[in-house]
């Protein structure tokens, strides 16, 4: 059986790693470092870079605050709240990015009034932030969800209890406390940010230098039958990939309660509403 | 401090968890809150702590109506079952926490803090592990981490929920003693939830009994042992054999003894009357008169002996417990199977 798991990882995660890197390099080292190199690979890396570096924080913002909520309270809505943070797991990203056209592009709903007002969402950067945060959404909550609820709310009544208040609380008690699970969640929406590429494609219009993203300019290059850079850019987030994976190891080795949330998001949704 | 609730009532959806409590704790009293689980003790805690609210009703601090009051202004210290210790931080920093997150003007200098940390330590018997974490200590010494760190804000009340449920036997009776010793110590109003009538009884000055929510009595240990007020409270502390009374010719019986009179002067109007014993009342021994019965069983327990009896006239699958100290047995020099004489020293009818 080990063995079977053994060659199915190679066959299906190793194998195509391999692939990526040596691809990348098959020309030469030099011109790898040309196709990385290159002007508008470093315009979709660093819009890559901005996108999440909007795009994460604010979720996390979002994730805290709704799994403070959802964990510690009781209020009407709960079940409906948790619903609608599932959602981007639930729909398909193509669809996510054909949603947002719809609304704000130049025949949507809000996009008349938006081209009057000089504002463009749809094939520009906000469009393809927008994207990038409906679907990396659900990470932080629903990291944070079940361990917040496992325990409970008792250390934040005993610090109130001691004359906390309800900041120093959240600061010296309930952040602390999910700090590893939070940090989790955070390189799990940030993998996935930088990655995205169904959403982001339907939004983004693909112009190079400008609205392309990492995942996007791999794919021009490849239809481009430009193997070499294709590769050598798809190498760098075959790289974030495999620094998320140290990182989530080392936070589960030093959090040994994380390991129990799988990482899949149907398997979740399904354990979760339960 | 003194606590008095009037008409305090809560609901959690369709669950009425307390109902018209009116309770008055004097200051410097250490009160149990004893009933079976889902009587409304905890939450009757939580509300005088202000960590929930009643859905009627008052609650007076020193005579003022602090109903409205939000915890922090309350004064409690509370101590939760599972003793809430912060995971990451030391025992000195859980301890210093509540002086910690004090205003700028109001917190003491680091060094005050510091060896305020070491007396409550010292109090508590945990000096050498303040830098230990939560994780390092054993279930006992958490505890004790916990009250602590409640003291250290100088509560003029301190509030326990189930301060030794989670402990082992050996470890509870060590602990017990020592709050009582702690609380002659230092005075504190405080207030313990509890399930188990022992506890309430060897540590608690005075015991609220609750059942579904209400009051069912209230009193000094002695007073709620030897006098309970309902079946209920006499059930609930302690063991007791359930005798139904017999009627013949107009006149009600327990066993040979003809009990009319008490019967008719028994609180409850319920139709049929049931007397309770407890174990040690009963003598057994085998002088003429009493009620005959024959010996089930014996039971030796520490220092105790107990004994199954078949009494006569009562069904034989509900047999009466006696329980007689080691030396009296010996005295008596009962066997299985001896027929011997019932008195009943004492006994209540309900």
């Amino acid at each position: 059986m080990t063995l079977v798991a053994l060659a199915f990882l190679g066959l299906f995660l190793a194998l195509p790693l391999i692939v990526v890197f040596s691809e990348a390099l098959a020309k030469g080292v030099g011109a790898y470092i040309a196709a990385i190199g290159n002007p508008l690979a470093w315009a979709a890396v660093r819009l890559t870079l901005l996108v999440a570096a909007i795009s994460v924080p604010l979720n996390c913002t979002f994730g805290m605050a709704a799994a403070w909520a959802i964990a510690k309270f009781e209020f009407r809505g709960k079940s409906t709240l948790i619903t609608l943070i599932d959602l981007p797991f639930a729909v398909s990203p193509v669809i996510a990015g054909l949603v947002f056209i719809l609304l704000f592009g130049t025949n949507g709903w809000f996009g008349p009034f938006l081209i009057a007002h000089g504002m463009r969402i749809v094939f520009a950067v906000p469009g393809i932030v927008l994207a990038t945060m409906f679907v990396t959404f659900p990470f932080v909550a629903r990291e944070l969800i079940p361990i917040m609820q496992a325990q409970g709310k008792d250390d934040e009544e005993t610090a109130l209890s001691l004359g906390a208040t309800g900041w120093q609380t959240f600061w010296h008690v309930t952040l602390p406390n999910v700090r590893w699970g939070l940090l989790y969640g955070v390189l799990l929406c940030n993998a996935r940010a930088m990655g995205e590429f169904g959403a982001v494609s339907v939004v983004s219009g693909h112009i190079r230098g400008l609205t392309n993203t990492m995942p996007l300019h791999v794919e021009i290059l490849y239809n481009e039958y430009n193997i070499a850079a294709a590769f050598a850019v798809a190498s760098l987030l075959a790289l974030l990939a495999l620094l998320t994976l140290a990182g989530k190891s080392f936070m589960e080795w030093r959090e040994p309660e994380l390991r129990r949330t799988p990482a899949a998001p149907s398997v979740r949704l399904h354990r979760e509403r339960s | 401090m003194s606590i008095s609730l009037r008409g305090v009532s809560k609901r959690f959806g369709q669950f009425a968890a307390v109902t018209d409590v009116d309770l008055d704790v004097p200051t410097g009293a250490l009160l149990a809150l004893l009933g079976p689980s889902g009587c409304g003790k905890t939450t009757l805690l939580r509300i005088i702590a202000g960590l929930d609210a009643p859905d009627r009703g008052q609650v007076l601090l020193d005579g003022r109506d602090a109903s409205l009051w939000p915890i922090a202004k309350r004064k409690v210290g509370f101590v939760f079952q599972h003793y809430a210790l912060f995971r990451h931080m030391t025992v000195f920093q859980n301890v210093a926490f509540g002086l910690e997150v004090k205003k700028r003007r109001e917190r003491p200098a680091a060094a005050a803090i510091a060896k305020k940390v070491g007396a409550l330590l010292e109090l508590v018997q945990l000096a050498g592990a303040a830098d230990r974490f939560p994780s390092q200590l054993s279930g006992g010494q958490r505890q004790r981490v916990a009250l602590a760190r409640a003291l250290a804000v100088d509560p003029e009340l301190l509030l326990l929920d189930e301060p030794f449920g989670a402990l082992d036997a050996q470890v509870r009776h060590e602990l017990r003693r020592w709050l009582r010793r702690l609380h002659d110590e230092l005075h504190v109003t405080s207030i313990f939830v509890t399930h188990d009538q022992q506890e309430a009884i060897e540590v608690a000055d005075h015991i609220v009994v609750l059942r579904g929510g209400r009051v069912e009595q209230v009193g000094a240990p002695a007073e709620v042992y030897d006098a309970p007020a309902s079946d209920f409270v006499h059930r609930f502390l302690g063991q007791v054999n359930e005798v139904e009374v017999t009627r013949r010719d107009g006149r009600a019986y327990l066993g040979p003894l003809d009990i009319t009179e008490a019967l008719a002067a028994r609180p409850s109007r319920s139709a049929d009357a049931v007397a309770l014993i407890r174990p040690h009342e009963i003598e057994v021994g085998r002088a003429p008169g009493g009620w005959p019965a024959t010996v089930l069983a014996i039971r030796p327990i520490g220092p105790i002996v107990r004994l199954d009896l078949a009494a006569d006239g009562l069904p034989a699958h509900a047999p009466l417990e006696a329980e007689m100290s080691r030396d009296r047995f010996a005295a008596a020099a009962l066997r299985i199977g001896e027929r011997v004489t019932l008195v009943l020293r004492q006994w209540r009818v309900y």
